[in-house]
């Protein structure tokens, strides 16, 4: 039995918060992880530029409207001289009229237009591609645009196929992380997962590592993509407009305000955006303990505290968010003052300039479109290290996971051969790390062809005495052989592989009859099925549904019996045909001479195999080989059954004494 | 919603989501989940009038204090124009000076620059907090609108039978009170704050054009026309798409919970791979549907901006003739009279925002596609009535005085399936009725009748002569405690697990109850006591120890009738015969139902039913079914024996 409260990791003993350099670390290994991606971030990459260049180009067909066409100057007599690299384009305009200006222009934008989707110079005229979908107030509803991220800078024909590009590439990378997420769920130590709570598993696998996708595009994406961007948009002001470098430093001084406006809250966020996704997890444990468990809720009357439970932590996980939110807008906030100030001092500059006849209208409307593409890349590169905060919670959470010590299940180990004699615990202690001792000094071996029954009180370790052999949990001391090889030195499947174990709660899955019975070896044929369901004594009422072993049995099994449901999953460990047979109160549910018959089918089939049945039923226990008695983790007495009766007051004695005691 | 039926038959009941109806959506569809939700914001209407109220007034302020600073900045200090009145006014610059000609001087258009800049800087400061205020605020009613939504799905889903939540998973559950319902606070904000902000701006640019040249406004309003029939054509797919790609998110989270609920059969029997090949198939299939869904919904935007932008360049195109003409406004608007560089600009400000607009709503058409869908997969199961339900006229049960009598019950599962058939016993108050036969016989199923979890196919159940369907179920459920053959434990304290029924019971009453149970002693040396915090489903526990705070947990609701289901087949010997003696002392004056196999149990009970397929096989006491030669109980009593001397 697992003693309470000390399993290796009970609970989530995660930590709290992160240091900043943690946190730098838990993102620098997010970024290792996309490594297999790399040639598409390249892609993206070098799409984000190209999507750059016809952006920076949009300002100018406004400027000859403007300048050339309303206000009538002649193009190739400009106040300032063009840039270089559009220098013969501009003076290959020249000579026409005004009129034949427009309509160049208006067919320009309409080309450009068709093709990334924009024609002006505000936000408005331009179309950014991207495929978000409306999510909630919380963390987690908010994670699936995450998920699937896809955007553009561009529209049109161009921004399509970026977008598509983007989406596919952040699909896959959380298509990859998740999937190594679950990996590592499924491999986690079984104490451990006795711990886990399952609506927290969901959380991480489905709604925290979303986070890679933003996390990975921000470190990628933006230090590469921000100061190209605004390389370039110096350049074009620089050569322009050089004597007005203030503009420049104003529009740059934008990365510093918001670096330092955003810094001192960064951690604030990060630990905030823990809270919420923790707030969240417990929300979704709520609803699915609930869900699962509704029998219990509705028969013991539960249902208004289930609710009252489910509308606190749902409330938590919304103000949990909210929290976040604030934050974020408390940032905004003091971002903006130093911001509009220097905003408006360069605002003001470039008026002077234009009064005192420097610079012309069109050149305004284009000074300040490029000043605000500086801001925006350098608000996004100063506010860097805040952005991936929240990704930085969602990361750890997953890393967390990953981290918990796992299964080691070496393939490069040798297999276990077909066991042919019999196994052996030899000397094994069991302890938790907290000192609990749950096994002392066992010592056991089992022939083949032998059936142990392993006995006690409650509590007494015979669980967990069981859960060795299939390594599901490893001896602190001593060791566990299998024809005289130490299991720890063999690999995990080729060991299982010969195992069949019937827990205490029975488990089935929302698929048929055959199919879970077939769970136990996926390639049995309908005949083993069979076979196995007749020993089970489930073929005759399996026969009696109505679609017989085609059957789907719902969630849970919920419409069987708990005795039937016990019967099947003996019927999906018959079916496996192990050599080695674990049954942990197979029968409790059965009624007794469902039991006698199916323990009597058991003694005639295990010539070939060993039985390890834990039980508390004397019709059980009686026909056992061997019959082990366990008190507080020690074996106290062993024997077969006659040979531990003739024991003067011996524990097992008194056992049977008040099994059959009071009854004729 | 349509197409699904909202009979509680017992063949009625078809699995949620299957998509059938997905063909038949259409606007109406739309309309009707806004009018659902809208009943939502009922009891925050207060705060939507506040929010409304104040977005209204900082708009309004905003507004004209925009179109003053941007014509100032353009035609004013940029160009070198006279300065209206109402501007020299607003800047506090001498208003005779600078309405003239001469006296607009650049020094004067320096100092009002400089102006320009400051205030507008100081106006953009002091609107942003209240604004970002309002976000906030509107952010919290939307999330108390989605808390509502949530609770009360949640509510209903408690209420629905066994029998559906056997049917759907509880992924989709989780999903369906997870995601879909956050698409409430959307909603709000797709059908009534956008087109309330959107539709009118883009009315307004519209107007505001047409003041200034009629045609061109005409034009940007028949934009409307096709952009319309392009989204009707395009919802309808999208439709179809986001609801796919709903289920399929939802099917994974189910694999997910599966997974991890079944993780130690897997484990034991070396299917990690094949889970996680069905996981990895599973989230293909998600991403790839939400793919399907997304770029189509991008494509869509993409072709709506295609239709407004052609429109938009072309009206740019006829509004830069007329101001190269320099052509007289149609009308006299703000002291404007011809086409000039400002207008032009404040012009082209409005036919963006125009484009904006439509884009706006246009988009949040697309996006209310897939909200539609995850609120009506929200409704599809509050529109589920419950298969129990209280009769109108119910009245609640005030005590149990004499007798529980089942007449005539039969139930089946499905039409062709019994599993009780003619069953009649009477339990009187004070009696222990033990109810035994072999495992599928019907034993819990009729103990779920007296529940009413399900409703009897035939026949009726009677308290004191009062049929079940004529009483409150909640309240019916107050006087009935029951220990569950399997121990579902909750991830909480032990206390908090015993107290599970009756929230409001006392720690001496807990305290109390887990000494019946015999379950004290352990409880006190956990870690914590009865502070101590279970795993889910109470894992950290043996099954013994979970037994016992099954029957702690019935035992502390104090009813008068008391079920236990196999109370005592984890136990051991010792413990069970402790838990068998505190229970018969306890339950001296209550009306007690046993469901077990033990004969030790059985022999103390009145009055022994014994069920055979789904059939009252016979029923009596100990001695009196003894007698019947060929009876069944007496077979088995004499196997058991037999068997109990083989052991000796």
């Amino acid at each position: 039995m697992m003693t309470p409260g000390n399993g290796p990791t009970s609970g989530l003993a995660e930590s709290e918060d992160l240091t900043h350099w943690q946190t730098l670390q838990v993102i620098a290994r997010a970024v290792r992880f996309v490594k297999p991606f790399r040639s598409r971030f390249a892609v993206k990459i070098v799409l984000i530029v190209i999507s750059l260049i016809p952006l920076l180009m949009l300002p100018w067909p406004v400027k000859i409207i403007i300048d050339n066409v309303i206000e009538g100057q002649p193009i190739n007599e400009p106040l300032r001289p063009y840039p270089e690299a559009l220098a013969p384009w501009m003076n290959a305009l020249a000579g026409y009229s005004p009129y034949e200006l427009l309509f160049i222009v208006i067919a320009f934008q309409a080309a450009l237009f068709l093709l990334i989707g924009a024609f002006g110079t505000t936000g408005s005229e331009r179309e950014s591609t991207e495929g978000y979908l409306a999510s909630g107030y919380d963390t987690a509803s908010r994670t699936e645009n995450e998920a699937n991220s896809g955007f553009s800078l561009a529209g049109g024909l161009l921004g399509l196929f970026d977008f598509r590009w983007t989406m596919r590439l952040s699909q896959a990378l959380n298509h990859h992380y998740r999937s190594q997420l679950f990996r590592r769920i499924e491999t986690l130590p079984m104490p451990a997962f006795d711990d886990e709570r399952i609506g927290d598993a969901v959380f991480r696998v489905m709604y925290d590592t979303p986070s890679i996708t933003n996390a990975s595009y921000r470190l990628l994406l933006t230090p590469i993509t921000a100061p190209l961007h605004i390389l370039m948009t110096v350049a074009i002001i620089g050569t322009l407009y050089g004597d007005h470098p203030e503009l420049i430093y104003c529009a740059l001084a934008f990365l510093p305000i918001s670096f330092f406006a955003t810094l001192p809250v960064a951690g604030s966020l990060r630990r905030m955006s823990g809270r919420s996704r923790k707030a969240g997890a417990a929300a979704t444990s709520t609803a699915e303990e609930g869900m699962s468990n509704i029998l219990a809720v509705q028969s013991l009357g539960g249902e208004e505290n289930q609710k009252a439970r489910y509308e606190t932590d749902s409330w938590n996980s919304f103000s949990r968010y909210r929290d976040v939110f604030r934050l974020g807008l408390y940032a905004v906030l003091i971002g903006a003052i130093p911001g509009t100030l220097v905003g408006a001092y360069a605002y003001f500059i470039a008026i002077d300039a234009v009064i005192a006849g420097e610079l012309s209208r069109g050149d305004f409307g284009l000074l300040t479109t490029y000043f605000f593409h500086i801001i925006t890349s350098a608000q996004l590169l100063g506010g860097l290290w805040f952005s991936v905060q929240d990704s930085a919670a969602g990361l750890h959470r997953v890393f967390f996971l990953m981290d918990s010590p796992g299964e080691e299940d070496d393939p490069s180990l040798p297999s276990l051969t077909p066991i042919r004699q019999g196994l052996e615990i030899d000397k094994v202690d069991f302890t938790y790390p907290d000192g609990t001792a749950i096994l002392k000094g066992i010592e056991l071996r089992a022939e083949m062809g032998q059936m142990v029954a392993l006995v006690g009180p409650a509590g007494a370790g015979k669980t967990t005495l069981a859960y060795l052999l299939p390594r599901f949990v490893g001896p602190t001391r001593g060791s566990v052989r299998v024809d005289g090889v130490d299991i720890s030195g063999v690999n995990l499947s080729s060991l299982r592989d010969q195992m069949a174990f019937v827990f205490q709660e029975t488990v089935l899955f929302d698929a048929t009859v055959a199919e879970n019975i077939r769970f136990g070896r996926g390639n049995a044929t309908d005949e083993e099925v069979r076979e196995a369901a007749r020993i089970a004594e489930a073929d005759s009422f399996i026969r009696e549904l109505p679609e017989g072993y085609d059957t789907p049995l719902g969630r849970g099994g919920g419409k069987l019996s708990v005795g039937q449901r016990q019967r099947l999953s003996l019927a999906r460990a018959l079916v496996r045909k192990a050599p080695i047979l674990i049954l942990d109160e197979p029968t409790s549910a059965l009624d007794p001479e469902t039991e006698a018959r199916f323990v009597s089918t058991l003694r005639s089939i295990n010539r070939d195999r060993i039985v390890i049945v834990i039980a508390h039923r004397l019709s059980t226990i009686r026909s056992a080989d061997q019959i082990v008695f366990i008190e507080n983790g020690e074996i106290r007495e062993r024997g077969s059954h006659p040979e531990l009766l003739a024991k003067p007051n011996g524990r097992y004695q008194d056992f049977v004494a008040l099994q059959s005691g009071g009854e004729d | 919603m349509a197409g699904i039926s909202t009979d509680s038959d017992l063949q009625g009941l078809a699995r949620l989501g299957d998509g059938s109806e997905q063909d038949r959506l259409h606007l109406r569809l739309i309309l009707r989940i806004l009018v659902r939700c809208l009943h939502l914001l009922t009891p925050v209407r207060k705060h939507v009038f506040l929010l409304f109220t104040g977005f209204g007034l900082l708009t309004l302020l905003l507004l004209p204090l925009s179109l003053l600073f941007i014509d100032t900045l353009w035609t004013r200090v940029l160009q070198g124009n006279p300065m209206l009145e109402i501007e020299a006014q607003l800047f506090r610059v001498p208003i005779e000076q600078a309405t003239s000609e001469v006296g607009f001087d650049s020094d004067l258009r320096r100092l009002v620059a400089e102006r320009l800049v400051i205030w507008g800087a100081l106006i953009g400061l002091a609107f942003a907090p209240p604004f970002i205020g309002l976000y906030y605020y509107q952010i919290w009613i939307l999330q108390r609108v989605n808390q509502k939504l949530r609770v009360d799905l949640l509510s209903h889903l408690q209420g629905l039978s066994l029998r559906f939540h056997s049917d759907n998973t509880v992924g989709d559950a989780v999903y369906r009170l997870t995601q879909d319902s956050a698409m409430v606070t959307q909603l709000v904000q797709a059908l009534v704050l956008t087109p309330f902000t959107a539709i009118p701006q883009f009315l307004y640019s519209a107007l505001v054009i047409a003041l200034f040249a009629p045609k061109l406004g005409l034009i940007l309003l028949c934009v409307v026309v096709p952009s319309l029939l392009a989204g009707g054509w395009f919802s309808q797919r999208m439709r179809t798409r986001f609801r796919v790609a709903r289920e399929t998110n939802a099917a994974l989270t189910s694999r997910i919970q599966e997974t991890v609920l079944g993780i130690k059969v897997i484990k034991a029997y070396g299917a990690e791979k094949l889970e996680q090949e069905a996981f990895v198939g599973a989230s293909h299939e998600a991403f790839h549907a939400a793919f399907r869904a997304r770029n189509l919904y991008a494509v869509y935007a993409m072709g709506m901006f295609w239709l407004f932008g052609t429109f938009a360049i072309f009206i740019t195109a006829v509004g830069t003739v007329e101001v190269m003409k320099e052509t007289e406004l149609a009308a006299t608007v703000l002291g404007f009279t011809i086409w000039n560089l400002g207008l032009y600009n404040y012009f082209k400000a409005r036919l963006g925002g125009a484009v904006e607009s439509l884009k706006d709503v246009f988009r949040t058409w697309g996006r209310a596609q897939d909200i539609a869908i995850g609120l009506d997969r929200v409704f599809e199961v509050m529109d589920r009535e419950p298969e129990v339900q209280d009769a109108p006229d119910a009245v609640p049960l005030a005590g149990v005085q004499h007798d529980i009598r089942f007449v005539d019950i039969g139930f089946r599962y499905q039409a062709d399936r019994p599993v009780l058939d003619q069953v009649n016993l009477l339990a009187r108050i004070g009696e222990i009725t033990a109810i035994v036969g072999p495992t599928g016989s019907g034993k819990s199923t009729l103990m779920a009748l007296l529940l009413r979890l399900f409703n009897p196919t035939s026949g009726r159940i009677e308290i004191d002569g009062v049929d079940l369907t004529r009483l409150q179920t909640a309240s019916l459920r107050d006087h009935v405690s029951i220990a569950l053959q399997e121990n579902v434990l909750f991830g909480n304290t032990v206390r908090e697990n015993i107290r599970f029924g009756k929230p409001d019971a006392t720690d001496e009453q807990v305290k109390a109850a887990a000494r019946v149970a015999a379950a004290d002693d352990f409880i006190e040396r956990l870690p914590d006591g009865y502070d101590t915090l279970l795993g889910e489903r109470g894992s950290k526990l043996s099954s013994g120890q979970r037994q016992r705070l099954s029957i702690a947990r019935a035992v502390i609701k104090n009813a008068p009738i008391l079920v236990l289901d196999e109370p005592t087949a984890a136990l051991d010997a010792v413990t069970e015969q402790r838990v068998l003696r505190n229970l018969s002392e306890w339950g001296r004056d209550r009306a007690v139902f046993l469901i077990t196999h033990r004969l030790s149990t059985i022999r103390q009970a009145d009055q022994i039913a014994f069920l055979r397929g789904g059939l009252l096989a016979e029923s009596g006491t100990h001695d009196q079914l003894m007698a019947s030669p060929d009876g069944a109980y007496r077979a088995l009593v004499e196997a058991e024996r037999i068997a109990a001397e083989n052991a000796r």
